[in-house]
């Protein structure tokens, strides 16, 4: 496959575009979807990079389509991936719960926009339940919320890994800010920054004969009987809880000594970086705690940081009304240092509203 | 009356902006229309009432404006599609990429009038206008452009290096079109280190107004 950059170079462009140049260097072959705002430009972009380097497109009819076409390209060992949003959330959760029962290594960008229901386009951090939570019975998914377009590029490559190593459905969360607005990054192949790419592999149509030199290949989700679905779910589950340690990252910032400590996730988090700058500024100790994998939960390193800190609070700040909130409070039950929050649904959070937040808690 | 065209951040509003400014300074009657129609309250909203102030008519929709079609309507604000009837200078802002230069047509006289002219913004940085023949096959894609503007930057991490990289490309695919280049923009913090133009083609020193535009 043609090396996409043969030099790490600066760029200036929109977190979409981001997104389907790093979908391009990471080696991705097809990417089926479905048009949504604020994704659109994902697919506008591909759409006129694929032709020039081989790589294919398909618009489906519907994003249950989109979804369940990457599930069928992915078992034909193609690097495959798609993009949606909002209500194309909600429908791809069908396919998403078949990539999880099939351990199908399925890549999916969400950039989040506001609801409840269809039509509203802006931004919003309102999927998080959705995408880590979102598919029926009980399975299992990395969810990555990036921050930044070089995260989006970083994690879009990592993220086509991270699917491919360990087989669970991956998801890059960002949103509607991160998916307009425009900064630089960095654009690389990922073999020049010594990432080597997780070779792809059919899963059906294996050579050789079943019972004969192989064993069936036993892609399933579909159980006739309770004890057999018991069984899958609970080896499935003991297995990504025994990954989840090098599955999970964070970033802490200024928590040795923090008195309250800002938790934060995706665009949101950046606010938080800044209002801990000005506020240790002006002598106040403030720390801050994001989580980049949502699911799995950095959750123990969350309770180190509690401890180690010896907070007299937490902060949790989101344009949500509560969906990161109750994804650390089940994460941490049992600690027992106060939550305070601002719910901003919908709105951008900048740092002054942390700050003023912050000083209405002293 | 100029019609500002281009890639996704390729600085058109930046440009746009600038641009009725300097107009506005030399105590001219500006408008500034913010021609978005996919996205149309997200460009220039939020900068709408400073840029007010600061002299201009701007046509752009306000929060107030907003009534719940979502992406359900692709709205064309009634004032904009007027917009070249007013008296005075009329700067067009014309929002997303290339189809966004389709746009023009939404606009009563744009492609009768004599007054119009149409203006790609590029910026090298961009890999879509990344090299000589992308910039080339991007320019005729646009259809109609009657002059560029060199606008090569890689918003905070700028440097002199990439400007006039993207200055020698941009101008020599210009030639080779025989489009004309307006102007050279470069941010107003790069007016003591830019090197000499030998080019002979202006260079404007650009305020950024857009990093203020928090949707």
């Amino acid at each position: 496959m043609e090396k996409v950059f043969n030099e790490a170079k600066k760029a200036f462009m929109t977190g979409n575009e981001t997104a389907a140049w790093a979908a391009l260097a990471a080696g991705a072959e097809v990417m089926f979807g479905y048009p949504i705002t604020p994704q659109n430009e994902i697919m506008h972009y591909w759409t006129r990079l694929a032709p020039k380097y081989g790589r294919e497109f398909l618009q489906t009819e519907d994003e249950i389509s989109a979804g369940f076409t990457v599930c069928g390209a992915v078992q034909g060992g193609k690097k495959a991936f798609t993009a949606t949003a909002g209500p194309g959330n909600v429908l791809m959760q069908e396919p998403f719960g078949m990539a999880e029962a099939m351990r199908l290594p399925m890549l999916s960008i969400i950039q989040q926009r506001g609801g409840p229901s269809s039509g509203t386009v802006v931004y919003s951090q309102q999927e998080v339940t959705l995408t880590t939570f979102g598919g029926n019975g009980e399975g299992h998914r990395i969810v990555y919320s990036t921050a930044t377009h070089q995260e989006i590029y970083d994690y879009v490559i990592k993220g086509f890994n991270t699917a491919w190593k360990y087989r669970f459905p991956t998801f890059i969360l960002g949103d509607g800010y991160q998916a307009k607005m425009r900064e630089p990054l960095e654009l690389y192949s990922p073999e020049d920054k010594g990432i080597k790419m997780v070779d792809t592999y059919p899963l059906i149509g294996l050579p050789g004969h079943i019972g004969d030199g192989r064993d069936p290949q036993h892609l399933c989700n579909i159980y006739s009987l309770e004890e057999e679905l018991y069984e899958v779910v609970m080896r499935v589950s003991a297995e990504y809880e025994s990954i989840s340690p090098e599955l999970v990252e964070y970033q802490e910032r200024e928590c040795d000594d923090a008195e309250i400590i800002i938790i934060s996730h995706g665009v949101v988090s950046r606010a938080a970086d800044d209002a801990v700058t000005a506020l240790r500024a002006q002598g106040l100790k403030i720390g801050c705690f994001r989580p980049i994998t949502l699911r799995p939960f950095p959750a123990q390193e969350l309770r180190n940081v509690i401890q180690k800190s010896g907070a007299k609070k937490i902060l949790i700040a989101e344009s949500a009304y509560g969906q990161l909130f109750r994804l650390v409070r089940q994460e941490i039950y049992g600690e027992t240092v106060p939550i305070d929050t601002l719910f901003m649904p919908g709105v951008g959070i900048i740092d002054y509203d942390i700050m003023n937040k912050i000083k209405s808690m002293l | 009356m100029e019609a500002y065209v281009g890639e996704y951040a390729s600085g058109k509003s930046e440009i746009a902006i600038n641009r009725a400014l300097e107009l506005r300074d030399q105590g001219r009657i500006v408008t500034l229309v913010d021609l978005d129609t996919v996205e149309p309250f997200y460009t220039l909203r939020s900068l709408k009432p400073l840029l007010e102030e600061k002299g201009l008519q701007v046509i752009s929709f306000s929060k107030q404006d907003a009534f719940g079609l979502g992406e359900t309507g692709a709205m064309l604000n009634p004032r904009a599609r007027w917009a070249l009837r007013h008296s005075g200078d009329i700067i067009l802002d014309v929002g997303y990429g290339v189809y966004g230069a389709r746009t023009l047509n939404l606009v009563e006289g744009a492609y009768e009038s004599q007054e119009l002219r149409v203006i790609a913004v590029i910026n090298y940085s961009r890999p879509i206008t990344g090299t000589r023949e992308c910039i080339r096959e991007y320019i005729l894609d646009l259809g109609r452009v009657d002059a560029i503007v060199s606008n090569t930057h890689l918003g905070s991490d700028t440097n002199a290096e990439i400007i006039e990289a993207g200055n020698t490309e941009i101008m020599h695919v210009a030639r080779e079109l025989s489009i004309p280049v307006d102007f050279i923009a470069v941010e107003e913090t790069f007016k003591d280190s830019m090197g000499l133009n030998i080019s002979g083609i202006p260079i404007k020193y650009i305020h950024r107004y857009m990093p203020a535009a928090m949707w």
